[in-house]
């Protein structure tokens, strides 16, 4: 049944007003979890609020979850869904160069959209930055473009790549994300600050 | 004399509510889930388009056959619903084709290309071969794809030539039918040039009257973005 | 009855693990709707891109960038599925802002640094974080979470190394945060 758009079971004007609702939903839940605040998310680097690694890891362990589930019953075919490609050098440099942006500007920018939307002043100059920084990247393409296109592996999945089924993998992520948890929760204990 | 409970052993019992905080449970339904998970075989959303039993049953049926009459007819009548496959090579296909006919190599029967002529519902699809051992191979590998409308023309080429370009004059004390048979088989044979090579410049048959194939949308991943 | 005034206690955050799961519910309808993930920098990118085109049309035209985002997006920039999402983000997060009386006009910054550090800061970090999204093909949402979601070898590697990268510079640049 599922991809709905995939399938053809609903226009691409109707995949486009539910991206504006599954937005407002993204938009809610990430404000509500205090990602609108760049203290909360640079938390998790500094131990004093690990919100960033509760939320992340449990929203990516339910979809792993909720996705099988569905493909499982026949709900959704895995096929047409999008997995995203694998350029493995300018995935690796664009991770390194995202990881810095990440703890200097303390914001990723699904994260800065939401609290510029609350009135955070510094997510606005952060939008502002990430503009530039595409701009960038676009004026300047052709310098990059080579090393961009570098290494495309596909759409490998972890599943593919470990030569173990999707099953123990997601198996395997909880297990992971679990300990994470723990530790997580002993930082915050360990590290506490105050709130600004 | 007061009696001290002894308290019912039960695993709720170890579990203290008060303590429990979000993280248990969320860790307890993550692993029960995971488990769940582990333990399910891989590629469950890839059936079989049809089950072996249902796979014999057409074969033993016979369904999938068309005679040499039954094609010869469609190709004189001008039947637009009729495709002609050749699945030989393309040298064989090159040498001699019946007239129509387009060549799919069994070796590409799988390729993107012709997808769209195997996978449809508006044409009839009808593989042939010298004998039918390609022409079924490519009927099966298509029947497991869940492709509808393909068949297999009875006897291939070899029975062609035998029966339509050159029929058999049955003796002349036969039943009616047979000589009827007979008639017809000469007719067609004159009509699709007798046993001559036909002219390997042919192209499959077009018609106004058939609705155009939409070919069926190719299942294709909706493409994402960053 | 000492006056002294508590410390107004601190700002009311749902449970991160509830946030989680809904979390990825509205990842798990997205994926079921329109057979992806959620993501941001796309539509920066779109917006850009878009801009580009109204403000400079002769030089979108010849740069490679825009050539190839023209060919992809035949129905013009700014008609794609992140745009629209990205719209109800920032209406989402309002509309939760505004329930929980979060909206209110600041500068996050630590008390240690002045807002001005903290404003070039965050310049400097979207700068980085653009490049670094665009180079990437994905910014945590798009790639790392989304990617995740159906198991992507490139959602895992992106993931690991924007972490992994802000743990390693995260002493360097402690004086902003703690």
């Amino acid at each position: 049944m599922g991809p709905l758009f995939g399938n053809g079971i609903v226009t691409e004007n109707t995949n486009f007003l539910i991206a504006f609702l599954i937005g407002i939903g993204f938009g809610f839940v990430l404000e509500m979890s205090g990602f609108s605040s760049s203290r909360k998310l640079a938390g998790v680097f500094y131990g004093y609020d690990t919100v960033v690694l509760k939320v992340f890891f449990t929203a990516a362990i339910t979809g792993m979850i909720g996705l099988l589930f569905l493909s499982l019953f026949d709900w959704i075919d895995l096929d047409l869904v999008y997995i995203n490609p694998t350029y493995l050098r300018s995935t690796i440099a664009g991770g390194i160069i995202m990881g810095a942006g990440f703890i200097m500007g303390g914001f990723c920018p699904g994260t800065s959209f939401c609290a510029a939307s609350i009135g955070k002043i510094d997510a606005m100059f952060f939008i502002g930055g990430l503009f530039l920084g595409i701009l960038i990247f676009a004026e300047g393409y052709p310098l990059w473009e080579g090393f961009f296109k570098a290494d495309y592996q596909g759409i490998p999945t972890l599943s593919e790549k470990l030569g173990i089924k999707d099953g123990l993998v997601v198996f395997g992520v909880i297990l992971v994300a679990l300990g994470m948890f723990w530790v997580g929760e002993w930082a915050e204990k360990k590290f506490p600050r105050e709130e600004y | 004399m007061g009696r001290k409970e002894i308290p019912k052993r039960r695993i709720l019992n170890y579990i203290n509510y008060k303590k429990m905080k979000p993280r248990h449970y969320v860790a307890i339904v993550f692993l029960t889930l995971g488990l769940v998970m582990a333990a399910i075989p891989q590629n469950t959303t890839h059936p079989y388009k049809l089950s072996p039993e249902a796979l014999l049953e057409q074969v033993n049926s016979g369904m999938q056959y068309f005679s040499p009459e039954q094609i010869a007819d469609m190709i004189i009548s001008k039947d637009p619903s009729l495709l002609l496959i050749d699945v030989r090579a393309q040298n064989e296909y090159e040498e001699f084709h019946l007239p129509g006919a387009i060549n799919i190599p069994l070796s590409d029967l799988l390729s993107e290309d012709w997808r769209e002529y195997l996978d449809q519902d508006v044409r009839q699809n009808v593989f042939y071969s010298n004998s039918t051992v390609k022409a079924n191979e490519a009927w099966m590998i298509t029947m497991q794809l869940g492709y509808k409308n393909n068949y297999v023309l009875q006897g291939g080429l070899n029975y062609w030539v035998e029966s339509i370009m050159n029929p058999e004059a049955p003796p002349t004390t036969s039943p009616n039918e047979e000589i009827a048979k007979y008639n017809f088989r000469k007719g067609a044979g004159m009509q699709l040039g007798g046993g001559a090579a036909v002219s390997s410049e042919s192209q499959p048959i077009t018609s106004p009257s058939l609705p155009p194939i939409t070919p069926k949308p190719k299942k294709k991943r909706v493409q994402g973005g960053c | 009855m000492n006056a002294k005034k508590q410390k107004s206690s601190k700002t009311w955050y749902i449970n991160p693990y509830l946030g989680g799961v809904l979390l990825g519910l509205v990842l798990i309808a997205a994926n079921f709707v329109a057979g992806r993930g959620l993501g941001a920098s796309g539509a920066a990118k779109s917006a850009i891109v878009a801009t580009v085109e109204t403000v400079a049309p002769a030089h979108a035209e010849k740069a490679p960038f825009y050539k190839e985002y023209a060919a992809s997006h035949p129905d013009g920039a700014m008609k794609s599925w992140l745009v629209f999402q990205m719209l109800g983000v920032i209406v989402g997060a309002f509309i939760s802002g505004a329930i929980f009386g979060r909206l209110k006009f600041k500068v996050e910054h630590s008390p240690k640094i002045t807002s001005r550090r903290r404003i070039l800061f965050a310049i400097a970090g979207g700068v980085l974080f653009g490049f670094g999204s665009q180079l990437g093909r994905g910014c945590t949402s798009g790639s790392a979470l989304s990617g995740m979601a159906v198991l992507s070898f490139g959602g895992f590697l992106s993931m690991a190394f924007i972490f992994g990268t802000a743990f390693a510079l995260a002493y360097f640049l402690r004086k902003n945060w703690i």
